[in-house]
């Protein structure tokens, strides 16, 4: 089952099978901790990944918000944060040679990494969607300001 | 009459070999062209405003394109400001833009009705064009954009004695005696002072004036609204208001090295840092040329909008003098409401004593 939120003419999928976080990942629980991958509403504003680049590291602590990575694509460009605080089981090494599964498979194979944690501050889909709701307007403001210079 | 457009080529900064080939080939080929006048100046930006650059290109009447390495909007601003003033002059020398990205060229529909300070300027009526050196690597594309401007402006070149033969308006006549600098009556005027004239004779000038590296906002008119949140912000005294009470650039050494921090404040992105490198703030026209979006905010990364950004900034140079940081607290809107309520001293005491007298 999926929930559906439309992104201007877009209609993006959300699978009921998982949690999402704010920043716009999912997660699932997988092994010992939760494997992460970037929700519709992140694949659509990235548009083709064309390259990702990761600053930790299997066995490192992160901290919510802290800076783990960069990303680029054809529309975007970003740097990467943790969704939560935890400790770094594992990370998607195929997606350094060939970050396409990103695009082709968001939900699957497209996972980013694991992180084990205690607290996991994460959204059901349906109220995921109520943030996403809150955040669209603003989403659209950055684009538009970023754009105007 | 005959109508001859000036070509300023303002040099770089850079000694790259490229950049001083390409002026050089500009300049030995104009030197042939009939039907235009060089000037070859140094880099605008760093140009006085008394300086004897500056002072040739006001000297200048009738159509200019001015070939400088930087963007468009930069050049033309830079020369607003020193009173060289011209309605735009369209190029077709342009960043080539992605076709996957024409699409998102928007215009923001709610700064096309607000009055912008460009609206009360008096702008002479002859064409400035603007054509950044950084965007074609060969001097012919230039050469051949020069003759298509050349040719357009012969089609559209105004004849000051035209309305002779008929009823002058009232206006017409001012125009002829009080010509703005820059009109092409102005121009007739000087031609008419005599071949003594010696900016009527000059076919090509150079200036060899001596420049240090400059760094001061420039200021877009066509976006300003006079709204003064930058003569609020900045703590160095670079903001100042003309006669009209209109903002301008008063004092631009005060401005620190490497500062943007005003142009992120600015709601109109109105300022402009020619020499910054993100091209937003350096004057690029504001569509999406190689820009990409940056989504770090909506991806997890704490909070920090461009007022943000600006304050930090701020900071960093108000210690560099060795002042005090001031963070969110001085020149914003977000200002304290209210005072804060402290016990009165001696000295507020006294004060109250001394207006009790009442002189």
């Amino acid at each position: 089952m999926s929930l559906v939120f439309r992104m201007g003419e877009f209609e993006a999928i959300f699978p009921t099978d998982r949690l999402y976080a704010k920043n716009h990942m999912w997660a699932l629980e997988h092994a010992d901790g939760w494997r992460f991958g970037f929700a519709a509403y992140a694949v659509r504003l990235l548009q083709d990944v064309y390259f990702l680049d990761w600053e930790i590291t299997a066995g490192m602590d992160v901290r919510e918000g802290m800076q783990i990575g960069d990303i680029e694509s054809s529309k975007a460009e970003s740097s990467l944060h943790a969704p939560l605080a935890g400790k770094v089981l594992r990370i998607n090494s195929a997606l350094l040679k060939d970050p396409s599964a990103i695009n082709s498979d968001k939900y699957g194979d497209g996972w980013l990494f694991e992180i084990a944690t205690d607290t996991a501050p994460l959204l059901e889909a349906s109220d995921y969607l109520q943030h996403l709701k809150a955040v669209w307007e603003v989403t659209q403001k950055t684009i538009k300001g970023q754009l105007n210079g | 009459m005959a109508h001859h457009i000036t070509v300023v080529i303002s040099q770089g900064q850079s000694h790259h070999p490229d950049k001083r080939k390409l002026e050089e080939d500009l300049v030995s080929q104009l030197l042939l062209e009939s039907g235009v006048e060089l000037a070859v100046v140094p880099h605008l930006y760093d140009l006085t405003a008394d300086g004897s650059g500056m002072l040739c290109l006001q000297g200048i009447a009738g159509d200019m394109i001015v070939l400088s390495w930087m963007y468009s909007r930069a050049a033309r601003w830079i020369l607003n400001r020193n009173k060289i003033q011209g309605q735009e002059g369209t190029t077709l020398l342009v960043e080539e833009i992605d076709p996957d990205e024409e699409e998102a060229q928007e215009v923001d529909q709610n700064s096309e009705s607000m009055p912008h300070v460009i609206d009360s300027l008096e702008i002479p009526n002859r064409r400035i064009y603007c054509l950044d050196l950084r965007v074609r690597k060969l001097a012919e594309d230039y050469l051949q954009e020069i003759k298509r401007i050349v040719d357009e402006a012969k089609i559209t070149t105004i004849e000051p004695t035209d309305w002779l033969n008929g009823q002058p308006e009232a206006d017409h006549v001012r125009r002829l005696t009080e010509p703005l600098p820059g009109n092409v009556e102005s121009r007739a005027a000087v031609l008419a002072a005599g071949p003594n004239n010696s900016s009527a004779t000059h076919e090509t000038t150079v200036i060899e004036e001596e420049t240090a590296r400059r760094w001061y906002p420039v200021i877009d008119m066509s976006r300003c609204t006079n709204c003064m949140e930058c003569i609020d912000f900045c703590l160095f005294g670079v903001y100042g208001v003309d006669q009209a009470d209109t903002i301008l650039v008063e004092e631009p050494d005060n401005c620190r090295k490497g500062c943007p921090a005003c142009s992120r404040v600015c709601p109109e992105n109105a300022i402009i840092f020619p020499q910054h490198k993100s091209p937003a703030i350096a004057g690029s026209a504001g569509v999406l040329e190689n820009l990409k979006i940056d989504l770090s905010k909506l991806f997890g990364a704490p909070e920090a909008d461009a007022v943000d950004v600006a304050v930090r900034e701020r900071d960093e140079q108000l210690m560099l003098v060795g002042r005090d940081a001031v963070g969110h607290d001085v020149g914003l809107e977000r200002r304290q409401s209210e005072p804060e309520k402290t016990t009165k001293d001696d000295l507020d005491h006294l004060i109250d004593q001394l207006d009790a007298f009442d002189i």
